[in-house]
């Protein structure tokens, strides 16, 4: 059960990842059998997983906390469909970035303002905040990114993801994941 | 180099999910599990399943995407009272209420009511008692098992359906009691709201079992109890002009269902109609209240003691500018016939009919949020009609646009000397930005402070929040309206414009002592969610109800006259029985307050309710008392009052129809035939109720993820 690692929550607790992915398998095993409270486990632990993952994608927290929202809801269903060849985390990142790929069709991915991510505060450390706004461009950037190359680029150096990782989540070879890196090293070369 | 600026993207910090946001996903994904555990074939019970109500938070934010999911109480298994299970769809009225038994199987058909409108199968029981016995403490427990497979489409599910139900039934008494005789009819099966209910209904309040959950929701209240005059001889309660009730309820019974009783209040029946009470002369006293007693219809031994109130009527050339603020709801919910598409004519009769000084300005929420419409005159009435016809319906949620971007912009727009109001449309979804139902009340008292009220306006069915349109309409100041169809809507925004928009005295209160010596009890009919506390009548800190330009109101009280014999408590045997003897043969004394509607400080209004205002002969009343008269018999009927069901549907009718009088608008002949509606929906004398026809709903799968 690999990449758990990649998928904690930046909480900076991280519970052994045998543990943790042992705890998941459970857990769905009984909700999928309809055990109400394991379910409620199930979304209380990774709720702000979703969210987060939603954050990062969409860059605003109202659009995050809907998308979150709508994945619970759809964990409900959706949950009986999990057949546990992937880590429970991966699979729940592809649900996520699906409901972010619906709602951004539907509603025009429109620059808004973006307020998901924190600015550091320039007392702790006066440097870091050049870097942050950097990021924030550079996230810009990527997003305007086609929707393929944008899931490689945000899972491998976003998430810092291995390319065998980032396929599992976007369901495809790891060679696929390092030919869209690629090309979306290119189009972004001109920008960066 | 790409590599370097890329690794960046890994600094980018997300902050915590808020709390109200989390706690809402939770619930929304529990009703949503419940959902889809019920659709599944499930080997036993998991057993006692709580549900606790959360139908409020399902609706702050879900609205269309719950549509999507088909609100489906098909899981329910509601038990009468006394039983300890009660699984439900949170959106069911509450647990504690009596209700039709609601059993599902996964293998039944559940149709995804587009409508979001929510889908059961029933075992529907007819209770029938006799109309004299008294009220019963414990529901009649459905019969259960032998009619499930009387009337069947879906035969191999009724095994597994006896499976899920037999361990949670098994404490159940098996079998109504031999009192009861009446139907049990059985529809399995998914039926839409729309189908008509088949059981006829029970005639007391415990034992109404003939409705189906709707999907809406309502305040609960129980009805008012008789009181005894000597013990409690002031009642005290705030106007209430609104009048969705009455519209909610015709909409539901033309569709062929029964109204749950929560959803019947006999103020806003009564109130729907325009009564011919004398007005005032001049503005300076804004309204008239009028009196008077006569027997009543269903009871020989008491009075109906009937106060009429007329609001001014301002002459046209008086009429004040008007800026009005739409807020309108177009999240995906809201595409359905009886919704946007009713909304966007309602609002152009409103808007046609405007006049040129009058200022209109359009936003939006729930879907393509902001604003739509800058503030534009009424004179240019192309414009306005094309921002209305140009919404369209679609979406989820829209986060902080909303409410506050609508009084943002009235507020810019205000007149100084006219009316300024937000009118809210909607079919229930109020993710207006503001998150929680409190946080939205203050924020609307507030603003009505400023200057700006609120008129709530409700649209379609399964997604309604009655009970929240209610409070807003009343934190604002404004008032409450549920649009059936575009007659309802000609009638609210414009034939009674002037009383929906235009106030004429706020905060009014009525409050009436009744003399012991000449009436030993009395009953206040409707105005339940309306009640004061005694002493909040002379306390202009508590908020009450508005009355509009032109609003007529009436209220009812049954009155036992002392010595009639007709008490329904027994005289006391300790304490003393001696009949108080007051000075005065006047019935009792009213009371109103209200304010002028930009003033602070009440103004009292007094009249005796004395005894030339009797009459003895129901005859001789004019016809607006019969009608109401008409009308709260027929209200008491239809939700199981506890008191004065014993008139027959044949002798509202008859009497309605004797006091149609002029009816120019036809709203009191449309009335008579509700009526005749009912009765065929819920006959008298166990007659044969109209069988359900609903045809199988389709089968619905699953979402899957790609």
């Amino acid at each position: 059960m690999d990449g758990i690692l990649a998928f904690a929550p930046q909480t900076g607790e991280r519970p052994a990842p045998n543990a943790a992915a042992q705890q998941s398998a459970a857990l769905v095993n009984r909700a999928k059998a309809g055990d109400r409270a394991a379910f409620a486990e199930l979304i209380e632990t990774h709720y702000d997983f979703i969210y987060r993952c939603a954050c990062k994608w969409t860059g605003k927290k109202s659009d995050a906390e809907d998308i979150a929202q709508e994945v619970c809801i759809k964990l409900a269903t959706a949950i009986q469909q999990f057949d546990g060849r992937s880590a429970f985390t991966s699979w729940l990142y592809r649900v996520t970035l699906n409901m972010v790929r619906d709602m951004q069709r539907a509603r025009g991915r429109r620059d808004r303002n973006v307020d998901a991510f924190s600015l550091v505060h320039p007392e702790d450390d006066p440097g870091d905040q050049e870097d942050s706004t950097a990021a924030k461009e550079i996230w810009m950037a990527v997003s305007a990114l086609p929707d393929k190359q944008r899931e490689a680029i945000m899972l491998v150096y976003g998430e810092d993801m291995s390319h065998a990782e980032a396929g599992v989540i976007m369901g495809c070879k790891e060679a696929t994941v390092s030919w869209h890196v690629h090309e979306a090293k290119k189009t972004l070369r001109g920008l960066l | 180099m790409t590599d370097e600026a890329l690794l960046k993207l890994k600094t980018l910090h997300v902050g915590a999910p808020s709390p109200e946001a989390r706690k809402l996903a939770l619930n929304a994904a529990m009703v949503a599990f419940e959902d889809a555990q019920s659709k599944r074939p499930r080997a036993a019970a998991t057993g006692v399943m709580d549900a606790p109500k959360r139908w409020f938070s399902n609706r702050w934010n879900l609205g269309a995407a719950l549509a999507g999911l088909g609100t489906v109480t098909a899981a329910v298994v509601l038990l009468p009272l006394g039983t300890q299970y009660a699984t439900m769809n949170s959106r069911a009225p509450s647990v504690d209420k009596p209700l039709a038994t609601t059993v599902a199987t996964s293998t039944a058909p559940v149709s995804t009511n587009a409508a979001g409108g929510t889908v059961s199968l029933q075992v529907e029981e007819g209770g029938k008692t006799a109309l004299k016995q008294p009220v019963m403490e414990k529901p009649m427990p459905p019969k259960d098992a032998v009619p499930v497979a009387a009337n069947a489409p879906a035969t191999e599910s009724d095994e597994a359906r006896l499976a899920v139900t037999s361990d949670a039934l098994a404490a159940m008494p098996a079998a109504p009691t031999a009192k009861i005789a009446g139907q049990v009819a059985m529809r399995s099966g998914v039926a839409n709201m729309e189908a008509p209910t088949v059981a006829p209904m029970a005639s007391t309040s415990l034992g109404y079992a003939a409705m189906e959950p709707s999907g809406d929701s309502f305040q609960k209240f129980d009805e008012n109890r008789v009181k005894i005059t000597k013990d409690e001889p002031v009642s005290t309660f705030s106007i209430d002009v609104d009048t969705a009730s009455y519209s909610y309820v015709r909409g539901l019974i033309e569709a062929g269902s029964l109204p749950e009783p929560d959803a019947v209040r006999l103020e806003e029946m009564i109130n729907y109609f325009p009564y011919d009470y004398p007005a005032p002369a001049t503005a300076d006293t804004p309204f008239k209240a009028t009196m008077q007693v006569f027997p009543t219809p269903w009871n020989k031994k008491t009075q109906l003691l009937e106060i009429g109130i007329k609001g001014y009527v301002q002459p046209p050339s008086e009429r004040k500018p008007e800026a009005l603020t739409f807020l309108i709801d177009t999240s995906g919910s809201m595409d359905e016939p009886n919704k946007l598409p009713l909304l966007k004519r309602s609002f152009s009769l409103l808007v046609d009919n405007l006049q040129p000084s009058d200022t209109v300005s359009i936003v939006t929420y729930a879907g393509s949020a902001g604003l739509v419409l800058k503030p534009t005159k009424a004179s240019d009435k192309a414009a306005i009609l094309s921002a209305l016809d140009n919404l369209e319906a679609g979406g989820s949620t829209a986060g902080a646009e909303g409410i506050e971007l609508a009084y943002q912009v009235a507020a810019q727009n205000k007149v100084a000397d006219g009316v300024n109001r937000v009118i809210l449309a909607t079919d229930g979804d109020f993710n207006v930005g503001i998150d929680t139902p409190d946080e939205l009340k203050t924020f609307i008292k507030s603003k009505r402070d400023e200057g700006i009220s609120l008129s709530v306006l409700g649209f379609g069915r399964g997604n309604l929040d009655d009970a929240l349109m209610q409070a807003l309409a009343q934190n604002g100041n404004g008032n409450a309206s549920y649009i059936d169809n575009l007659h309802e809507a000609q009638k609210v925004l414009v034939e009674e414009a002037g009383s929906t928009f235009i106030t004429i005295a706020k905060d009014v209160k009525v409050q009436v002592e009744f003399n012991p010596a000449q009436v030993s009890e009395y009953r206040l009919i409707g105005y339940e969610t309306r009640a004061l506390n005694r002493e909040d009548f002379n306390n202009d800190a508590v908020d009450a109800g508005e009355i509009g330009e032109g609003h007529t109101v009436t209220a009812l009280y049954e009155i036992t006259p002392a010595g009639s014999g007709a008490d329904l408590n027994d005289p006391l045997r300790y304490g003393s029985s001696a009949q108080a003897t007051g000075v005065s043969d006047e019935l009792g004394f009213l009371k109103l307050r209200y304010k002028a509607p930009d003033g602070d400080v009440s103004k009292l209004i007094t009249a005796p309710i004395t005894k030339d205002l009797v009459t003895d002969d129901v005859a001789k009343v004019g016809n607006d008392q019969r009608f109401a008269a008409a009308v709260a018999a027929f209200g008491q009927k239809l939700k199981g009052s506890l008191y004065g069901t014993g008139m027959s549907w044949q002798g509202i009718i008859d009497l309605a129809n004797g006091a149609k009088g002029a009816d120019p608008d036809g709203y009191r002949a449309e009335f008579v035939q509700l009526v005749k509606l009912t009765s065929a929906l819920s006959p008298d004398h166990g007659g044969v109720a109209v069988p359900s026809d609903a045809p199988p709903p389709p089968s619905v799968e699953p979402p899957s993820i790609d």
